[in-house]
């Protein structure tokens, strides 16, 4: 596990905790740590890219959002992703290129079903220089 | 820790403090205390007793544990006109589960047949992550479904109208508007009728291993040996969308009605708001969804059992006994200080658990109450309780729902290191078929707790009665 990356014991869901040196990074990092929930993000070929842009009503939101529409994609989609770069980033909105490649049973190994990612003990913050979030999903 | 005031040896109470508009009310054994403390469960009961128009308590059952917003294992009940209704007061899975069926068969009837069995449940049931592929509709027929419910199964040759007279609202809730509902859900909804999904949901054969209520268990035709059918599901992919679109509309709009939360998962508007009513038509639409799903699934059970016993229905006699919602918002009569009055009562990881004599509840059930299934681990044992009158007086007619969890997901799998936990249930006799070995280890018998200990606490507090004990035998898990 990476040491931007901590996993946080919640009684029925799963969290994660994530750092980053800037904004956008963490937001990047963010969406590893979703990955990471529900497979080996090694085995995951950066092979197609696509672009994804969400809005929001503030940062907290955004993140919110911005890892919910990565769930929908992989469940609706059946596809898996493991490198995302943020190209523009502001409180509300958000557009990066996600890569990644569709599901094969044979390569991949699903862990498990990610219902939502809850607004519950997220958090987006700075603190001394640092950026954190903290996220649980529901199981 | 909040101090607890003993309101009687299984039910304790947190007075009003801060915000708080109305106690928290715990029902639980003193010596479960200590375990429901040791996570955030009970400051979320808390937070709930914040909530703009709750009345009576926040009330926590014996099986309560750590949600995100509302506990798992909570009931509040708002006034209409002064109340709120929350999307996260219901759960991600909207009316999540259990549907209870009997047979004709004996556990020998099985014999060896139980592993082929499974085999054929685990092909005919898909489990597992984003499961899809028991039958796939268009979103026409997904809007059918949401105003129809188990009905539309019924209408589609998946089971019987007599199935739907023993399920919860004889499965289907009016006041549906999928015209609420996003393309998102309503597409998520295309692919997934008659699948089970992952993490806590299952589909087990058991059989009935004790009777403690003769007379209940005759009214639902329960006898000793008997072969049953469990199927822990909700309203999927569809659900969980209709729960995180209006949570983002309840979280914008919440400022504008001056409410102010200790938690933003919380989100809620009042009840008579646009807002408020477009989430309770999309709910319902939800709630009828799953109905149809567990429908769809309780007919491909009875095939499979055919398919492997080589016999028909009628030698089979897979028959429902009652279908129970636990993760829903409903409007319902009850008494409040004193007083009968429609309140929207909020379910989440609790069941609703009418007494007898009840007009909502079938003819069968009259005199015994509505039956309940608190389903358990994969590894012990399952319940079937009644609801009860002081249920009716004390908690909006409700009791608990399951073991509830002891371990986090992560040290549940950590203890199944090393360990091969489906042979092990192979070695007493209970076959699993599961999609991936971590579900498996994630849920194996040491990570829930004994859910006797909850039946009995509830029993003890006189909201539910227990009816007889059921014991696995073959379970599918996603």
């Amino acid at each position: 596990m990476p040491d931007w990356l901590e996993e946080i014991d919640h009684t029925a869901d799963l969290g994660y905790r994530v750092t980053a040196p800037s904004e956008a990074l963490l937001f990047e990092r963010a969406a590893v740590g979703l990955m990471r929930l529900l497979t080996d993000v090694a085995a995951v070929e950066p092979a197609e890219a696509r672009t994804v842009t969400v809005t929001a009503r503030d940062r907290t939101a955004l993140l919110r959002t911005w890892l919910s529409e990565l769930n929908f994609l992989h469940i609706h989609e059946r596809v898996l992703f493991s490198a995302f770069e943020v190209s523009a980033l502001t409180e509300t909105e958000l557009t990066a290129t996600v890569r990644g490649e569709p599901y094969e049973a044979s390569r991949h190994d699903l862990y498990t079903e990610i219902k939502a990612v809850t607004y519950h003990g997220l958090d987006v913050k700075q603190v001394d220089g640092t950026w954190e979030a903290q996220v649980i999903v529901d199981m | 820790m909040a101090t607890l005031t003993k309101v009687s040896d299984a039910c304790y109470e947190i007075a009003p403090e801060g915000g708080m508009r109305v106690p928290a009310r715990v029902y639980a054994t003193e010596d479960m205390l200590d375990a429901i403390a040791s996570d955030k469960a009970l400051q979320q009961a808390k937070n709930v007793a914040h909530m703009p128009g709750i009345v009576g308590a926040s009330i926590a059952m014996p099986d309560i544990h750590w949600g995100y917003g509302f506990p798992i294992g909570g009931v509040a009940a708002f006034d209409t006109e002064t109340g709120v209704i929350s999307p996260g007061g219901v759960g991600y899975d909207i009316n999540c589960g259990v549907r209870l069926m009997g047979s004709k068969l004996s556990r020998g009837d099985l014999d060896d047949r139980l592993p082929t069995l499974v085999d054929r449940l685990f092909s005919r049931v898909p489990t597992g992550v984003g499961a899809s592929g028991a039958l796939s509709v268009s979103k026409e027929t997904v809007r059918e479904v949401t105003e129809k419910g188990a009905q539309w199964a019924v209408q589609e040759g998946y089971g019987s109208a007599a199935d739907v007279d023993k399920i919860e609202e004889h499965g289907r809730v009016s006041g549906a508007n999928p015209g609420h509902v996003s393309d998102r859900a309503i597409s998520r909804g295309t692919t997934q009728l008659g699948t089970l999904g992952s993490g806590n949901h299952f589909l087990e054969v058991g059989y009935v291993a004790e009777i403690y209520d003769e007379d209940a268990a005759q009214a639902m035709g329960l006898f000793e040996d008997q072969v049953t059918v469990i199927i822990h599901s909700g309203s999927r992919g569809f659900g969980y969308q209709v729960c995180d679109d209006y949570l983002d509309v309840m979280d914008q709009a919440m400022k504008r009605y001056g409410i102010a939360l200790p938690d933003r998962q919380l989100a809620c508007t009042p009840i008579s708001s646009d807002e408020g009513q477009q989430y309770l038509g999309a709910m319902r639409s939800a709630i009828n969804y799953a109905f149809a799903n567990r429908q769809v699934m309780a007919h491909n059970t009875r095939r499979a059992f055919e398919e492997t016993l080589e016999t028909g229905p009628r030698h089979v006699g897979l028959y429902t006994i009652y279908e129970v919602a636990h993760n829903i918002a409903k409007f319902e009569t009850h008494p409040v200080n004193g007083r009968d009055q429609e309140v929207c009562v909020h379910r989440k990881g609790a069941t609703r658990a009418f007494g007898p004599g009840h007009p909502e509840l079938p003819g069968a059930y009259q005199h015994i109450g509505q039956p309940v299934l608190i389903p358990g681990d994969m590894g012990r044992y399952s319940y079937v309780l009644t609801g009860t009158a002081t249920a009716m007086q004390e908690t909006f007619g409700s009791t608990c729902h399951g073991a509830g969890r002891r371990m986090s997901r992560r040290q549940a799998k950590k203890e199944a290191r090393g360990r091969n936990i489906a042979q092990e249930l192979e070695d007493r006799g209970i076959i699993v078929r599961g999609e991936s070995k971590r579900t498996i280890d994630e849920e194996h018998s040491g990570a829930y707790k004994d859910v006797t200990n909850v039946v009995e606490a509830c029993e003890q507090a006189g909201i539910s009665k227990t009816v007889a004990q059921l014991r696995p035998m073959g379970v599918i898990k996603g």
